[in-house]
């Protein structure tokens, strides 16, 4: 009977929806902007992002209390004020250039339709006992929602919720409504609006989630409907991209993210199976992926001090997080690390590189919010937190927020992080898309750093007196890029620009992971350039100071500097080595939210958690691959 | 004598309670039974049930209803015993809340009332800058990374800066353009800058100094009435209700005088 009447049915999606959708009139918003807008001769800018931005038809930021929705979340990321769901009146300091709204595709709309649905219709007594307890308070609501990402996790969702043909079909109207939405936003050259989702495969409630997004407008992506993932596995979320892009000849790419909580499942050795990794998954990966999300509110995926317990900087956004995964159902154990964090599964791409003639793991960074208030916030300053329950209160930094249990997640661990930088030659769907496709993009912690890397084999310093940015493009390749080995030490042209509005910068770095002769993974970090500290060296650079006035949420830019470059030639550079080389740039130290908040509301923090909230915000590059000669390259080409 | 019995305690608290009795006597506080008698009237059950409305997007259930007005009750009745007990008095929070009703009444009609197509017209052409791009600026820029050395250049006949990864300048672009790339401050320093051909300066930044020559500022390009209609009318009602709070304020202001010591 409850299968006939499906919560999910229609009507009520229809009664959930206030906006009537009118896309279509303007080719140049509803198409994926190509010839739009004149378009600078190399990319010139890097343009700011969030990838990753739930609203009120995310089935868990409904329940969550979230009450803003598409249009609220385009509004504000464009720079306007608008009313957060707790009444405060919100707005970002400088807009974003592009946002893509990434929904759960799972259920989407549906906590907004249980919510709204009559009570009699609801036969399902734990879907009839999470509608009670939506209506009851926002404590009750925030628990139901906790209890529906354990189910999802447990795998014990309710049927009602779960068909994916009946989901589909309520999703449809949805869908399509929100597709004329984000046309009437796009403006190339202002401002894009990407259409995407989240596909949230976790099983036993390690996270394997995925943002989806597309590079195009109603015409094509009106062709199908998100892909629901708790069922499913990565091979079918790849078959739905291959079908869109064989139906509409349109792109679509897929963003993994929140790797530190997967328990090591998210980039691992072997296939999905539980065997060998074959040659094929590894370069479907490979063209689906190329880029992750490598720092955002639940933290920051880089590396952790059990794997690289030499960088000093390691282990920025793991506490907490490190303990177990998503629902924190299961702890993680170390073994498990090197499948959670980014760095290693540099490394280990680069391992199966060599044995299966494919890189799965040869991806771009970027950073996002994953904030679930549809507000896409990311300054220390302005932070509205995960969720509705956490938007600015006085208590939100202390609170436990583990989804419900109580075993070491705490409300300060969040991070006011992060945006996407991509550097593309105009601001347009396709421009954009295509700077993700290549990689030539970046992640930052929320600060807006410019960050430029080349990589070539005749770099020099006097490049810095001409047009560096023409000669890095003409005579190597923009971060992202692969160069193919020609017996000689790479040289990089490394700039790093501090936020104009921000902090100034400590130090820039070149992380470098590669192979042994004997197949053996090592990683490096190199100390390129850094501001002040005359004749320190780069092995032991001391730290550059700390300016940070603790209850002022204050610091001075009386220590770092505006901007450092470096020409940088590996010093440990071997003929046939296969090797990757980003960049990881440092600011001073400053205050993050949780200092900004204890000034506001006037809080006594644990001196251990005023400690933990002054940080480095940082910002990390693509990549640069160096492949030996004879290998053919698997990745996405770069551009030429 | 008489001041003698002024000293002693008791006579304090009898004159404190006169006092008081008279105060609450002269505000006129009822004292009869009739004071706990509490009525929710159709009207005001009509606005609960249309606030939980505004929140939730559909009317309350009679369940719901009934749980709103529980709660208005229990608000009513604690509200009333506070009253009595002057917990209203010292409290910053209901000091600020009662200044800003006062506010809001000074504004009220502002927020209802919806202006004509003639006022508006007016209000856009009156406050054109606010519905533009915000200008264009076309100029040059060498960048010093101390104010001694932007100092030192200022006086050169053909001053250059240092290197750093900023544009030498922008051609025809917007403030907004300009505050992306070399952000808020710099952008507060050229606004006041007049155009000419000379070398201005220096300016701060958040990268350092600047010697700037601003070769142009374009009028500001406003975007026709028709295009921002609803952007008109919310800055008429922000602006409008701003002037009015003023003004009430004025008012009131001139009847006290304060001394602050």
């Amino acid at each position: 009977m409850m299968k006939r009447f499906g919560l999910l049915a229609a009507p009520f999606l229809l009664a959930s929806c206030g906006m009537p959708g009118t896309g279509g009139a303007d080719e140049a918003k509803s198409g994926d902007g190509t010839d739009t807008i004149e378009l600078a001769e190399f990319p010139d800018r890097p343009y700011w992002g969030d990838t990753h931005l739930h609203t009120d038809v995310s089935v868990d930021a409904f329940g969550f209390g979230v009450r803003l929705g598409a249009e609220d979340a385009l509004k504000f990321a464009r720079g306007e004020e608008v009313i957060a769901t707790t009444g405060t009146a919100a707005r970002l300091d400088r807009p974003l250039d592009f946002l893509v709204i990434a929904d759960h595709s799972d259920a989407m709309g549906a906590t907004r339709r249980l919510y709204d649905a009559p009570r009699m219709m609801v036969r399902d007594p734990t879907l009839r006992r999470w509608r009670d307890m939506m209506h009851e308070s926002p404590d009750q609501s925030t628990r139901a929602v906790a209890e529906l990402i354990t189910a999802a996790a447990n795998d014990e969702i309710p049927e009602a919720l779960r068909d994916p043909e009946r989901q589909a079909k309520a999703t449809r109207d949805l869908w399509n409504r929100h597709l004329a939405l984000l046309d009437r936003y796009n403006d190339p050259g202002t401002f894009t609006a990407f259409a995407g989702f989240e596909w949230t495969l976790m099983p036993g409630g390690n996270n394997l989630h995925r943002v989806v997004m597309f590079r195009d407008g109603s015409a094509k992506t009106g062709e199908v409907v998100p892909y629901p993932g708790l069922d499913g596995d990565v091979s079918g979320l790849w078959d739905y991209m291959e079908a869109y892009e064989e139906k509409t000849s349109g792109k679509v790419l897929a963003i993994p993210h929140n790797s530190n909580l997967s328990n090591g499942m998210m980039f691992e050795l072997i296939g999905p199976d539980g065997g060998p990794m074959s040659a094929e998954y590894a370069r479907r990966r490979a063209a689906r992926e190329p880029v992750v999300e490598v720092t955002q509110i639940k933290g920051d995926s880089e590396t952790h001090s059990f794997l690289s317990p030499n960088d000093e900087f390691a282990g920025f956004g793991d506490a907490g997080w490190d303990l177990g995964n998503l629902p924190l159902t299961a702890k993680t154990t170390p073994d498990m690390f090197a499948g959670s964090y980014v760095r290693s599964a540099l490394l280990r791409g680069l391992t199966l590189e060599q044995r299966l003639g494919a890189n799965p793991y040869a991806f771009g960074l970027i950073g996002s919010t994953d904030s679930h208030t549809a507000l896409a916030t990311a300054d220390e300053d302005n932070f509205f937190g995960k969720h509705t329950g956490n938007e600015p209160k006085s208590d939100r930094a202390m609170l436990p927020q583990n989804l419900g249990t109580r075993q070491g997640r705490f409300g300060w661990h969040y991070l006011a992080s992060g945006y996407a930088a991509a550097w593309a030659r105009g601001n347009t769907r396709a421009e954009i898309f295509d700077a993700f496709m290549r990689r030539e993009v970046y992640a930052t912690t929320g600060s807006r750093m410019v960050v430029r890397l080349f990589a070539g084999f005749d770099f020099s310093e006097s490049d810095w007196e001409g047009d560096w940015v023409r000669a890095g493009y003409t005579r190597g390749v923009p971060m992202g890029g692969d160069l193919v080995d020609a017996g000689k030490a790479p040289v990089f042209l490394v700039s790093a620009l501090k936020d104009p509005d921000g902090a100034n910068l400590d130090r820039v770095q070149i992380v470098k992971g590669w192979l042994d002769a004997d197949g053996t993974q090592r990683e490096k970090v190199y100390n390129i350039a850094w501001s002040g500290r005359e004749g320190a060296s780069a092995d032991a650079l001391p730290p550059v100071g700390d300016t940070v006035d603790r209850a002022q949420a204050s610091y001075a830019n009386s220590i770092g500097a505006a901007e450092l470059r470096a020409t940088w030639t590996d010093p440990d550079y071997r003929a046939g080595q296969r090797a990757f080389y980003y960049v990881r740039v440092l600011e001073i130290p400053t205050p993050n939210w949780v200092l900004f908040d204890a000034k506001r509301f006037g809080l006594k923090l644990p001196s251990e958690v005023v400690e933990a909230s002054v940080t480095q915000e940082r910002a990390y590059s693509s990549p640069v691959w160096l492949r030996p000669r004879k290998t053919p390259g698997d990745a996405p080409p770069i551009m030429k | 004598m008489i001041r003698k019995a002024l000293r002693d305690p008791l006579a304090h608290f009898l004159i404190a309670g006169a006092v008081i009795w008279g105060l609450i006597a002269l505000r006129g506080e009822p004292v009869d039974p009739a004071d706990r008698t509490i009525v929710l009237s159709r009207e005001e059950q009509a606005a609960l049930a249309l606030g939980f409305e505004r929140t939730m997007g559909r009317p309350p259930t009679d369940a719901e209803l009934a749980a709103q007005v529980d709660r208005w009750v229990r608000e009513e009745i604690l509200y009333r015993e506070a009253l009595r007990l002057g917990l209203d008095q010292g409290d910053p929070a209901v000091r600020r809340r009662l200044a800003a009703k006062m506010d809001e009444l000074a504004g009220a009609e502002v927020e209802t009332s919806s202006p004509s197509e003639e006022v508006l017209r007016q209000w856009h052409s009156a406050n054109a800058d606010r519905f533009g791009g915000g200008g264009e600026v076309t100029f040059e820029q060498l960048y010093f990374d101390n104010q001694t050395a932007a100092l030192g250049a200022s006086g050169d006949q053909e001053p250059s800066g240092m290197a750093i990864s900023l544009p030498g300048g922008m051609d025809g672009v917007t403030i907004d353009e300009v505050s992306r790339v070399f952000g808020t401050q710099f952008v507060g320093e050229i606004s006041q800058l007049p155009v000419s051909d000379e070398w201005q300066g220096p300016l701060p930044s958040g990268f350092g100094w600047h010697l700037v020559r601003l070769t142009k500022r374009s009028g500001v390009a406003t975007q026709p009435f028709e295009s921002v209609r609803d952007k008109v009318e919310a800055d008429w009602r922000n602006g409008t209700l701003a002037n009015r709070r003023a003004e009430a304020f004025r008012l009131l202001r001139e009847a006290y005088s304060v001394e602050i010591e």
